[in-house]
């Protein structure tokens, strides 16, 4: 087969993941186009790029306070990674290397809770931190995402790929449990780690009921609480609106980028029956 | 090699719980007993009053107030002038306020009134009128009862002060007016050969031909609103119309009223001059494009009219169309105006009251301030300001505030009650199965019936 | 030491590593769930609530917004589980080609939906969809409708764009899961069943869809929790309506708690029952998906 013919056989696949792509991806060409144009245009359904971008961001930050905001999202997303991705991919590890009758029966019990519906347990949990002092707090926003059954299941997958040798080898050079655990096996997971980062950075800098039960002043609300409160007075400045929108996209979608080629090497093996 | 995995896992601990100290920025020092769970009003006047001999003499104690409420340009906006004004001869006196919008404000209460937990409650909150005394009804332990404190409410509009009366105690401080007026493109009238004389003092039948002639000629809908919700409230409310009868009773189904509403409301959407969209965005958008050719709403609309510069000049306002053979129909009414109230939590009603007795019951200088931002007074004293008289330049000149202060006083007082909100959702759900499955009125209003007793037995 | 007790200590190590994890899902996800079914068996107002049985359980049958939601909910499911299910292993299929330029441009750019918050989508989709919209005025130049067309006020149309809209956000994060699951599927299976002549579509439906399995098994599971638990596009988006028409089940268990004169005891009876649906289909499929191995 020559060169041609071979690319001439990938066109109409192209064609249709092209056109996929782009019906994916309109829709954030118009929050780049809106936040750079007046709100009556945003309305009016504008494609073209403008010029208001600068006024839009004068506006925005003279009337809202987004600092404060976008450094809690990051506190609190940050945190929240780190913190779930330690725990979790411990308790996953220990599941997998660790494992008996009894750790599979507890994980099989603890998988329920991905059932659970938030709506449920709100009311509940709110009692807790309120008794425990826990409102208005970075511990209180994470806690409830720090455990997520969906790592501890990544975990506990990816470990079986991770060579018993190597831990039997350390064991017998007197390495500790924990030292075979930092440094032999975070090293060796990496994608997996990476797979986790992103899902559990995106979860958590999305996440809004829980945010906006638990936060409730200026100095500890999050960035989407931000944006709801922009849609929620007499008139919304689509403009400022969208600008401030593009600008809670950006920190998932480098967050993506920069992991995409890990993420994907990490889910791999994730499920395998 | 186990005392160091202890060590470490105790360090994790450790350094949440560090986390813990330096995230616990809890909301300022206002907050004091909690207000116990199932008290009845009176239970929570009484400790109000309690608190009153506490605190009386405002200088024991903090001297700052925690506010909830939405929007930087409207009601944030008055708020810091009022705080201003007052502090002239209240130094001392601050105001915290976080901005947190309604449906926040509704799920915090609901929150802390289920966990019974208050104290995290600020000492101000703003609310709908709408959903006023269903709220007080619902969550007793929030409010603080204001009826003793000496607050001037006889110099507000009856009307308006009954949103947040409940069981002849006031629980609310008036705010902003909704009078509802009817807005008009005046280009767009001109083009299908009306004036907005042609729109005033009319009925919904009259207007209905008209509304189809302009449709007709010019391609644009004459109103739009986010599905029935509000429509339905003012039409219902210029006639004095309620869901429920004197008794709190659901009263949907002989209600000739509401079905006269609910006859108009179908027919503007079917003929398509009536859009109903789902988001505020598409609901302003619509106006602000130039896609709907008027607007009926209350007054604070003119706020989100005139964010189009461009169509300076070309709006005008009118009163509404009344509805044909109601006898008790007038051509006016009221949609949501807001109001404030003091919590259970607040250390020291009797400041707020006296906050709220100097400035929005009382500061000629505070409403004349805010009227630019379309905010205007149910104050009765402040519309005798000159600034009332002047012609606003957006409205092709017509001295709209002053146009809007009569309004106000031929607004029919009506009866909301609890379960105003349950009531809209299901007589909305109603006129969505006649609009688009074909539904008869009968059989569709005496199932939202049928629901709304259902909701209301709660067992 | 001997040979049993370093054994047994190993167990020891083993359950201290999962303690943490262990600890606080249930600390903060099976004792509230406790106390929300507790809560379940009371009704009343706001605070004022007394014991009533199962009574709340008895009333969702005669409640028909109860009824109407969670028809809605199970058409969201039926529909957008599949669609998302399908689109996915064909998307991902299509870019495990090494040999393919832009993969990662693909890629990326089908993943992107996932990283924008929600009340970005619904604005944009509102005015995407608005009777002025884009969508409209496309539609309009084309010559397919005469007038604008209220995509979001019509029930029918309005339900399909939510749909749409769900599709839209999640299909490229199934797709990453698919795509992970190829790349465990070893390149010498193909080349053997190229020898014995098999074609592309053969080999996808004899090695791709058999190896991919317990991948599709375990999105499925995830679609369906998520698809019984769908509130945001329905709060955003609509905001339920028109009517009733477009409200999914949470949405209104939410609103029963917050929006509406509040019955907590309700909405913990019908969270209690979207708990019991999403146990049973994934037990069920659990049950298939281990027959037919």
């Amino acid at each position: 087969m020559s060169r041609n013919k071979k690319l001439l056989r990938r066109l109409p696949k192209n064609i249709v993941l092209m056109v996929i792509s782009l019906f994916c991806v309109f829709p954030l060409f118009w929050v780049v186009v809106a936040a750079t144009n007046k709100s009556v245009d945003v309305l009016r359904g504008t494609l073209i790029p403008g010029t208001n971008l600068a006024e839009n961001w004068k506006t925005l930050v003279s009337t809202y306070n987004i600092w404060p905001a976008l450094t809690n999202s990051v506190k609190y997303s940050v945190v929240t990674t780190f913190v779930s991705l330690v725990v979790s991919s411990i308790a996953g590890y220990g599941f997998e290397v660790y494992h008996d009758r009894g750790k599979d029966s507890v994980f099989k019990v603890l998988m329920l809770t991905m059932m659970v519906p938030f709506t449920a347990t709100m009311i509940p949990l709110y009692q807790m931190y309120a008794g425990m002092h826990l409102l208005d707090t970075t511990v209180g926003f994470i806690l409830p995402e720090v455990s997520a059954v969906f790592l501890i299941m990544l975990f506990r997958q990816n470990s079986r790929a991770f060579p018993k040798e190597i831990i039997e080898a350390a064991r017998i050079d007197g390495e500790s449990e924990l030292g075979i655990f930092f440094k032999m096996y975070v090293p060796t997971m990496k994608p997996t780690y990476a797979a986790g980062m992103t899902i559990t950075f995106m979860n958590a800098w999305n996440n809004f009921m829980w945010a906006k039960l638990i936060m409730s002043n200026d100095a500890t609300q999050t960035f989407p609480m931000l944006i709801s409160n922009m849609t929620a007075g007499h008139y919304t400045d689509y403009g400022e609106l969208m600008l401030a929108v593009l600008i809670s996209t950006l920190p998932t979608v480098i967050v993506f980028f920069a992991l995409q080629k890990s993420f994907v090497q990490g889910m791999t093996g994730a499920v395998k029956g | 090699m186990k005392k160091r995995m202890t060590t470490l896992i105790l360090s994790g601990i450790l350094s949440l719980a560090m986390l813990a100290g330096c995230g616990n920025a809890q909301d300022g020092g206002s907050t004091s007993g909690q207000g116990s769970a199932g008290s009845s009003p009176q239970e929570a006047a009484g400790s109000a009053d309690s608190q009153e001999t506490a605190g009386t003499g405002a200088s024991e104690g903090s001297e700052t107030l925690t506010v909830w409420c939405w929007d930087p340009a409207y009601n944030i906006n008055a708020l810091k002038i009022a705080e201003s004004i007052y502090q002239k001869d209240h130094p001392d006196f601050r105001l915290e306020i976080i901005e947190t919008n309604g449906e926040e404000i509704n799920t915090k209460m609901a929150t802390a009134t289920t966990s019974g937990v208050f104290d995290v409650l600020p000492d101000i909150l703003l609310f709908d009128d709408s959903g006023f005394q269903s709220s007080v009804t619902s969550y007793p332990e929030v409010f603080a009862d204001l009826t003793d404190y000496g607050f001037n409410y006889e110099e507000f509009s009856p009307g308006k002060v009954g949103f947040s009366t409940v069981d002849g105690r006031h629980y609310g401080i008036p705010f902003d007016s909704g009078t509802a007026i009817a807005c008009y493109r005046k280009d767009i009238l001109e083009q299908a050969g009306y004036t907005i004389a042609d729109f005033t003092d009319i009925t919904w039948n009259e207007w209905m031909e008209k509304a189809k002639v302009v449709l007709e000629k010019t391609g644009c809908p004459l109103l739009n609103g986010l599905s029935s919700y509000n429509q339905m409230t003012i039409m219902m409310q210029s006639a004095g119309g309620s869901f429920f009868d004197k008794d709190g009773n659901p009263n949907l189904v002989d209600n000739e009223i509401l079905r006269e509403v609910v006859e108009v409301y179908t027919e503007m959407v079917k003929e398509g001059v009536y859009t109903e969209e789902t988001g505020w965005d598409t609901y302003i958008g619509g106006m602000n494009t130039g896609r709907i050719a008027g607007a009926m709403n209350g007054c604070w609309i003119m706020a989100s009219l005139q964010a189009a510069e461009e169509q300076s000049g070309l709006w005008e306002i009118t009163n509404l169309p009344k509805l044909d053979g109601i006898a008790s129909a007038t051509n006016y009414a009221s949609q949501g105006g807001s109001s404030w109230a003091v919590t259970s939590q607040c250390s020291n009603p009797q400041l707020a009251v006296d906050f709220f007795k100097a400035t929005f019951g009382g500061s000629m200088e505070l409403y004349e301030q805010i009227l630019e931002t379309g905010a205007i007074s149910t104050w009765i004293p402040a519309a005798d300001s000159p600034k009332y008289e002047e012609p606003v330049a957006f409205f092709n000149n017509q001295p709209v505030f002053s146009l809007i202060t009569t309004y106000s006083a031929s607004v029919p007082e009506c009866y909301v009650g609890v379960y105003f909100r349950n009531a809209r959702s299901d007589v909305a759900n109603a006129i969505t199965n006649i609009i688009y499955s074909g539904g008869d009125i009968d059989s569709e209003l005496q199932a939202a019936q049928d629901t709304l007793i259902f909701e209301m037995e709660n067992k | 030491m001997n040979k049993l007790s370093v054994k047994k200590r190993q167990s020891l190590i083993g359950w201290v590593f999962l303690a943490p994890a262990a600890f606080l899902l249930v600390v903060l996800k099976f004792v509230p769930l406790v106390q929300a079914f507790f809560m379940s068996l009371r009704t009343g107002r706001g605070s004022s609530m007394e014991w009533t049985g199962f009574s709340n359980y008895a009333r969702m049958f005669r409640d028909p917004n109860f009824i109407q939601t969670i028809k809605t909910t199970l058409l969201y499911m039926v529909v957008t589980v599949p669609v998302m299910i399908i689109l996915g292993i064909i998307l991902a299929v299509l870019l495990n080609d090494s040999k393919l330029r832009l993969k990662g441009i693909y890629r990326t750019c089908i993943f992107l939906p996932a990283a924008v918050s929600l009340v970005a989508s619904a604005v944009i989709f509102r005015s995407l969809f608005a009777t002025d919209g884009f969508v409209n005025v496309v539609l309009l130049k084309l010559g397919i409708l005469e007038t604008g067309y209220n995509f979001l006020g019509h029930p029918g149309s309005a339900r399909v764009i939510l749909m749409v809209m769900r599709i839209w956000r999640w299909v490229g994060y199934q797709m990453i899961f698919f795509l992970a699951g190829l790349q465990n599927i070893d390149d010498s299976l193909y080349e053997a069943a190229t020898i014995d002549g098999a074609g592309r579509l053969q080999s996808f439906w004899k090695i791709t869809l058999p190896l991919l399995k317990p991948m599709i098994l375990f999105t499925t599971i995830m679609c369906l929790n998520s698809a019984l638990q769908v509130y945001d596009e329905s709060v955003n988006l609509t905001g339920g309506g028109p009517g009733y028409s477009t409200m999914a089940l949470a949405h209104y268990i939410y609103n029963t708690s917050f929006v509406n004169v509040p019955n907590f005891g309700y909405s913990c009876a019908m969270s209690m029952m979207i708990l019991i649906f999403v146990a049973v289909m994934t037990f069920v499929q659990m049950k298939v998906g281990d027959r037919r191995e």
